[in-house]
């Protein structure tokens, strides 16, 4: 798949060739003025501006809750504008659905991707809009060929080499994202919505999606594109907006700007620095240890020493292993062979209630599918994981305790939210995410794994997060960041193990280590001296 | 300033989130008293302290299924199964005293078991065997019934004794004047053994679901189970408690009905599982796990029951009571529904 950069050239002719191009083609393709949305006591957006040309990339920034999502769902018809005209292709347009918009040509692809699993690619991207044969003179019957064919073609256009008859529950998130462009250029989209769309992309899935969104820029289709990993943008986008708190702050050539200059406008303020001064220096004394972890076909011969007061970076591309070794020490995920030592002994763990007995925690990449009861209030979540603690001999409740420990981790933490009583489903990924190591840190866990911690999260938050994993470390608390951003990893771990493949491959002084070192040894190139 | 509006945002969410609460609590409290009020201005009989022990009497076969079901149902799971069960255990508890002479209290300990029994299996499937609820319990409803025919050749259990009737008919603090004449008036019907059971537990799994370390982890697994498993909550053994719970409700409910009529019926309880669904439901119990309570499901349990009840004393037809009933359901998970929307 990755290996066929010589047929773009002729797809974008294909692309091209296969769409009318307008006629005029002087004013911008889709033009947003004065948009206000209000709900019931919140202003969402107030008189934002947003223009999107031909064959442009057009970023939006802003933190969450800025009201990215809210514009790009007036954009495609989920909602509508409480003022603001919409115009798109010069004329003025009221989408009352996502039905709507995508007959006239407008197409998003969500973070979370809309594919039914059980059916095939082909199925999936005609969807609802299956060619129609004739059965007793009546459309009845689903034209499997063309729709085979089609989907070809659609796939074809990309350059991507996926079987249109396999079903998509096999496939990675990457060729997901594939089937969904796919989609859209089979509605003829001119406007394609694409919302975070990297953010669980390896680099090399990467490369691919911005080789395809080139290729749908030079056929004329506009891209409004949202993601909050800013260091990416350089090599598509052409302009940028930055919207804060609903309202509409700047619109730049990205060219003509600075990526700090975007962060401090998101921010309102600007960021001196994206991580904080370690404040812990790791010591001799090894307080954590894995030794020969393997689980066959998974990952093979992992072993790594965690010291006290050290932060620890587990590297390497999606897959890698990275996620799967800590599931395994954690007990949620079987271990074949391997023994884990902490403080000094041996731990037997067979279930993730032994390694929290023990004092180990794993914080999940996937918080609302696997941290939080999200239904559940605040002072709930924070205590699960230790009932004991606010609980009599006779396994009842003591609300007062409870009460207690929830709102002192959330001064601690500084969590925003109205009352310990809130669903936690109401709260901003940052929130969600401090809650959770709230409930670790009530724990008293002595070594925690932290996987992405702050995937999805917005710059100030994930300030707050990186200051707390150096104040664990400080308090002599073991900690391992798991994370796919390098300079995450650079900017926050003392040593980094690099895996591939099922293996680490090298550990790196992370001082003495570059971006381009560990991504040799995170794609193989470089092994370990044996 | 982001984070402000945020918190403003979030405030007003939770406050419009509460009133909606407030609203559903009362709409279904406030809808059994217009059912009350209703039903006592078109009938004379309906609001007396007679037919209110009649109401609760009727009431409390499907609140304690109903008790049972919501515990499962929070926990992301259902229990088709009860109905059998029921039968199953009645027939049991009968069979025990009437052929091996057992005391009629260990007869109905060892009916109310083999629900405990039943829903243990049950739990097994759901959780060890990782069988989906619906039809493990579905399993377990054709196989409950087939044994409960089987061991009594389809046929019903009588000349049971009246100790055995006590249960189902006797009455706390009943008052009866014998006068002079010699015929007894009764001053106080008394409340009848079956309402206390109850009440009891209606209040004692409220308090587990509310108060205790085992009803907050129900709630969590029902809300996230790959959450509360990695939290630490034996997740297994969660699970298959309210299985438990569930059968053993199911169990202790046929003895209390089969003392009520002195026989045991190996055809009684069909379809009883849908009403104690029905009654979680309509109290608010969300199917899709980590919502509901026991107050809720004992409003909903009397909806049902003063709905039957007020029905039939103004004459009109079984039929026509089936169609309000689901009509009643399909209301109330819609008002559900649109608290839940957002």
């Amino acid at each position: 798949m990755e290996n066929r950069p010589a047929e773009f050239r002729p797809n974008t002719a294909a692309i091209a060739a296969g769409r009318t191009m307008p006629a005029s083609g002087s004013g911008p393709l889709l033009r947003l003025d004065n948009i206000s949305k209000e709900f019931p006591g919140v202003k969402a957006l107030s008189n934002v501006h947003f223009d999107l040309r031909r064959g442009e990339v057009h970023a939006v920034c802003g933190e969450n809750g800025a009201g990215k999502s809210t514009l790009m769902k007036i954009i495609s018809g989920v909602y509508q504008p409480s003022s603001g005209t919409i115009l798109y292709k010069g004329e003025e347009r009221h989408f009352s659905s996502t039905r709507e918009s995508e007959a006239a040509g407008i197409a998003i692809i969500h973070q979370e991707l809309n594919l039914v699993p059980h059916l095939s690619v082909a199925e999936n991207i005609y969807l609802a809009r299956e060619p129609r044969r004739g059965f007793l003179g009546g459309g009845f019957l689903v034209d499997r060929r063309k729709l085979r064919a089609d989907a070809k073609r659609c796939l074809d256009r990309l350059g991507v080499d996926i079987n249109p008859d396999r079903p998509v529950r096999g496939l990675s998130v990457a060729q997901c994202q594939m089937v969904e462009i796919a989609k859209a250029l089979s509605l003829d989209a001119e406007v394609l919505i694409m919302d975070e769309p990297t953010s669980s992309l390896t680099e090399q899935e990467t490369r691919l999606l911005f080789k395809v969104i080139r290729d749908l820029k030079a056929s004329g289709v506009g891209i409004v594109y949202i993601s909050h990993r800013l260091d990416e943008m350089a090599e598509i986008v052409d302009r940028v907006t930055v919207l804060r708190d609903g309202r509409y702050i700047s619109t730049d050539d990205f060219a003509a700007t600075s990526i700090d200059a975007i962060v401090s406008r998101m921010v309102g303020r600007s960021l001196e620095e994206k991580f904080p001064d370690r404040t812990s220096t790791p010591s001799d004394e090894i307080i954590f240890s894995a030794e020969g972890l393997t689980r066959a076909g998974v990952f093979k011969d992992i072993s790594f020493t965690l010291r006290r007061g050290e932060i620890l970076g587990f590297a390497g591309l999606m897959g890698a292993g990275r996620t799967e070794v800590a599931r395994a020490v954690f007990g949620a995920d079987p271990l074949d062979t391997g023994t884990v030592t902490l403080h000094g002994k041996t731990l037997v763990i067979t279930s993730p209630r032994d390694a929290i007995a023990a004092g180990i925690a794993y914080l999940s990449e996937d918080r609302k599918a696997q941290g939080l009861a999200i239904k559940m209030p605040v002072d709930a979540n924070m205590t699960l994981a230790n009932m004991a603690a606010v609980s009599n001999r006779f396994g009842l409740i003591d609300f007062a305790k409870q009460t207690k420990a929830a709102k002192d981790y959330v001064s601690l933490l500084n969590i925003r939210t109205p009352s310990i009583k809130q669903p936690v489903r109401l709260l901003s990924g940052g929130n969600q995410q401090k809650i959770i190591i709230g409930k670790w840190l009530f724990r008293k866990s002595k070594v925690l794994f932290f996987d992405e911690p702050t995937r999805g999260i917005d710059v100030g938050a994930k300030l707050a997060i990186y200051r707390l994993m150096d104040e664990l470390a400080a308090g002599g608390v073991g900690v391992v960041l798991i994370s796919s951003e390098l300079p995450e990893i650079l900017g926050m771990t003392d040593r980094v193990a690099v895996f591939h493949q099922g293996r680490i491959t090298g550990v790196l002084e992370t001082r003495k280590t570059t971006q381009e070192e560990i991504m040799r040894y995170a794609s193989g190139y470089a092994r370990p001296a044996e | 300033m982001a984070e402000i509006t945020e918190v403003s945002k979030q405030k007003s969410m939770s406050f419009s989130d509460r009133q909606k609460d407030i609203i559903q609590k009362f709409a279904a409290l406030g809808s059994l008293f217009v059912l009350i009020a209703v039903f006592s201005l078109t009938s004379s009989a309906f609001f007396t302290v007679n037919n209110g022990m009649t109401i609760a009497l009727q009431v409390t076969s499907i609140a304690l299924l109903g008790i049972g079901a919501t515990c499962v149902i929070i926990t992301g799971g259902i229990d088709l199964s009860v109905g059998s069960v029921l039968a199953l255990s009645g027939v049991v508890a009968a069979l025990a005293v009437k052929d091996f002479g057992t005391p009629v209290w260990l007869g109905m300990l060892v009916g109310i078991l083999t629900g405990t029994v039943c829903g243990f299996i049950n739990g097994l499937l759901v959780t060890k065997m990782r069988l989906p609820p619906f039809i493990a319990t579905l399993g377990m409803m054709m196989i409950a019934r087939g044994v409960a025919l089987q061991i009594t050749g389809a046929r019903a259990v009588s000349g049971l004794g009246e100790s055995f009737g006590e249960l189902g008919n006797g009455s706390f603090l009943r008052i009866v004047n014998i006068g002079d004449d010699g015929f007894p008036t009764i001053v106080f019907p008394g409340i009848p053994y079956p309402v206390i059971l109850m009440v009891a537990i209606a209040l004692a799994v409220s308090f587990m679901l509310n108060r205790s370390v085992l009803g907050r982890h129900i709630y969590a697994v029902g809300s996230n189970p790959d959450a509360a498993r990695l939290s630490g909550v034996n997740v297994t053994r969660i699970v298959s408690f309210t299985y438990v719970l569930s059968g053993t409700l199911a169990g202790l409910t046929g003895c209390v009905l089969m003392s009520r009529l002195v026989t045991a019926q190996p055809n009684e309880g069909v379809m009883y599982e849908l009403d104690a669904i029905a009654s979680a439901v309509i109290g608010g119990t969300s199917l899709m796990g980590g919502v509901g309570t026991i107050s809720g499901t004992a409003i909903g349990a009397f909806v049902i029951g003063i709905l039957r009840n007020g029905l039939n004393m103004n004459g009109v037809s079984a039929f026509t009571q089936q169609i309000i009933i689901g009509l009643v359901i399909l209301v109330t998970v819609w008002i559900d529904q649109l608290r839940n929307r957002r």
